[in-house]
């Protein structure tokens, strides 16, 4: 008897282990759906542009800290839009990082979005500008349930890639 | 308010701990041996988990083939090992939050416990993160939810100078070193500093258990073997990164925190992880601060003998040079830090014994508010009438549920710190006094030992297996050790008197 009841609390033991380790099933996107990602990291514009010292400027400087040009380091904030025919999907000011604010934006969001056809549209502005975007794309997309459409910025041509 | 939570908490415990002590005798009860038997799961992780390594392929096109060639072509030996891989690592989670949970629910985290508390938490930062890694090697559909979300939330501590979760987006971007890496971090360095905190956890502890009875072990193992048979562990489709996995079967044990990271946000994740982590670093200094009495060495009385520094569970008293001339070469010297005043130095000391007539009854060791003679005292005057006979005497630890539910009840209780407070001599005194015509040692519930080894050390002492030996001349048939079958197997403390009462009775009546 005594055996019994230690087999029946290993078992009970065993089959919660066995339960939770499955279930309940986590449901991370509906059948329905599909998603956006959109990760990219961008160093925007620098909020001034560089000036040159003059001499009297460069006389007072210690010796060792004599650069001809004055650069801000400074970069302006990311202004990000996405959009789905007139509906924004996702709208995002990224801040630029580092102390003095002189690193790149990173940017990455997931958007859920019903499976079928999409006219995208990704906008953005690193140029401190209040309105208008600086680089931006527009594509039709038919998206599969389950899918996971990627946006991208590419730094060296420049252009946003859907993909 | 922390004791109401403790309390509250040992009520819902008893929930759990009544159906285990009835199907379990308290040597093998689990819930007495939560933190072996993590360390006894954790041992066939490692030895599932060398299987596995040997052919596993750590590269993104071939990890997946490797996990199902183990699972499907070699399931006899690979598919069960894998299972038993994942089963066991499941299981010391379930070990680890009952362990965690009665420390604190018990209150053996506080005072001078702290240290081990505190060492605990770490662990739990190094076990998620192996078992996490683990599920990542996989690299199914439910591996690339975990590195992704992982990657989220290492995203949000400001480190990486480009998402990290965007390596994960095309399968161009995701490189073998990356697995090597993930493959390093879950076989070799993780386990390491895995290894270091458990020694740090109980490296303060006299003889620490970190391996349950083998009749546990052997009924784990068995557990665990049978779930992997019967309910074998297999994968997801392969990754794929163009699609977002929609229905995943999850491991709430190591992924429950993971929907939060969609639910809430990353940033609140951490809050929450880091604010657990805090609450359980500084519990141990939570108001009501009470610093208890340490044990006292009196060196008229100590001969150096080390008994006391063979039974102390805690470390808490070590041999010094003698300091007072005597003759003998070492006295004993108690760390106030680590002493907890549990009272078993006292029990073995063996000038505590209650039989010194010529001398005041002051041990080589007490503890000065619950000395030996405040116990010899109380043994006087809690013998029962002549009426009741058999008349039997009745020990309790101060901080056991079943002495408080006695003394309730209007009972007669000897209360002690810890059964291993009383020395031998003690039972003897009661018996050959005539005190009583039996003992009754109720013990910690379930030989669950408020201050480790307790009910161990009683054990031994009166089977005359440890010094101090009870006397030969003291009849053991007398004294019921109630975490002891048959004592064991009536719950109810007042029963269990009744019970030993009526046995005695019996006994007397065959004589």
């Amino acid at each position: 008897m005594k055996l019994f009841k230690e087999s029946l609390a290993w078992a009970v033991f065993a089959v919660v282990v066995g339960l939770l380790s499955v279930w309940p099933r986590y449901n991370l996107v509906d059948a329905d759906n599909a998603i956006i990602t959109v990760t990219y990291a961008h160093a925007a514009q620098r909020v001034g542009e560089c000036r040159i010292l003059t001499q009297e400027e460069l006389n007072e400087l210690p010796p060792n800290m004599r650069k001809p040009s004055d650069c801000p380091r400074e970069r302006h904030v990311v202004r990000f839009e996405m959009r789905s025919g007139d509906e924004v999907l996702y709208k995002d000011v990224l801040l630029p990082s580092g102390i003095w604010s002189d690193g790149k934006a990173n940017i990455y969001q997931r958007v859920v979005v019903p499976a079928g056809r999409h006219d995208i549209f990704v906008g953005m502005n690193d140029s401190g500008g209040k309105a208008g975007f600086d680089y931006e794309i527009r594509t039709s997309l038919d998206i599969a349930s389950g899918r996971n459409v990627v946006v991208q910025f590419n730094p060296e041509s420049q252009q946003f890639t859907v993909h | 308010m922390i004791e109401r939570v403790h309390s509250l908490g040992r009520s819902i415990f008893e929930l759990l701990r009544r159906p285990m002590s009835r199907a379990f005798d308290s040597e093998q009860n689990p819930l007495n041996h939560l933190g072996a038997l993590t360390v006894y799961f954790c041992w066939i992780v490692l030895v599932s988990g060398i299987w596995l390594l040997i052919f596993f392929r750590t590269s993104v096109s071939s990890a997946f083939e490797s996990v199902e060639y183990l699972t499907h072509e070699q399931w006899y030996l690979g598919g069960v090992m894998r299972s038993l891989h994942r089963y066991a690592s499941d299981a010391l989670i379930v070990t680890i939050l009952l362990h965690v949970i009665k420390e604190f629910i018990f209150n053996r985290y506080r005072l001078n416990r702290w240290f081990n508390w505190v060492t605990g938490v770490p662990l739990v930062w190094i076990i998620f993160p192996l078992g996490i890694s683990g599920y990542w090697l996989v690299w199914d559909e439910l591996a690339q939810y975990v590195a992704i979300s992982s990657a989220e939330l290492l995203d949000r501590v400001p480190i990486f100078t480009n998402p990290m979760a965007g390596n994960f987006m095309s399968a161009e971007l995701l490189s073998d070193r990356f697995f090597t890496l993930m493959a390093f971090l879950h076989l070799i360095g993780l386990p390491i500093f895995l290894v270091f905190g458990i020694w740090l956890h109980v490296f303060r502890l006299n003889g620490p258990r970190i391996n349950p009875p083998r009749r546990m072990m052997a009924a784990a193992l068995l557990a665990m073997l049978v779930l992997s048979a019967v309910f074998p562990a297999i994968s997801h489709d392969q990754a794929d990164l163009a699609m977002a996995p929609q229905v995943l079967r999850f491991d709430w044990f190591y992924l429950h925190v993971y929907p939060l990271i969609q639910a809430w946000s990353p940033g609140w994740v951490w809050v929450l992880l880091i604010g657990i982590s805090t609450l359980l670093t500084i519990a141990p200094w939570a108001p009501p601060a009470r610093k208890t009495t340490v044990a006292v060495v009196d060196l008229d009385n100590c001969n150096g003998c080390k008994r006391c520094v063979d039974d102390c569970p805690f470390g808490a008293v070590e041999m010094v040079p003698r300091t007072d001339g005597s003759n003998y070469t070492h006295e004993a010297a108690v760390d106030q830090d680590l002493c907890i005043s549990c009272g078993i130095c006292v029990g073995a000391c063996p000038t505590a014994t209650p039989f010194r007539s010529r001398s005041a009854l002051i041990p080589g060791i007490d503890v000065p508010n619950h000395s030996a003679a405040v116990i010899r005292q109380d043994i006087i005057e809690h013998a029962e009438p002549a009426a009741n006979a058999p008349r039997v005497m009745v020990f309790g630890c101060r901080d056991d549920e079943q002495t408080r539910r006695m003394l309730k009840d209007g009972n007669s209780v000897v209360t002690v710190r810890c059964m291993a407070h009383l020395q031998p001599s003690f039972l003897d005194f009661v018996l050959s006094r005539d005190h009583a015509e039996g003992i009754l040692l109720l013990g910690c519930e379930d030989g669950n030992c408020n201050y480790r080894l307790g009910a161990e050390w009683t054990e031994a002492r009166i089977n005359r297996e440890r010094d101090p030996r009870l006397r030969k001349r003291t009849d053991t048939s007398k004294i019921a050790m109630g975490w002891q079958p048959p004592w064991s197997d009536i719950k109810d403390p007042a029963k269990r008197l009744a019970a030993f009462r009526a046995s005695l009775a019996e006994e007397q009546g065959d004589g």
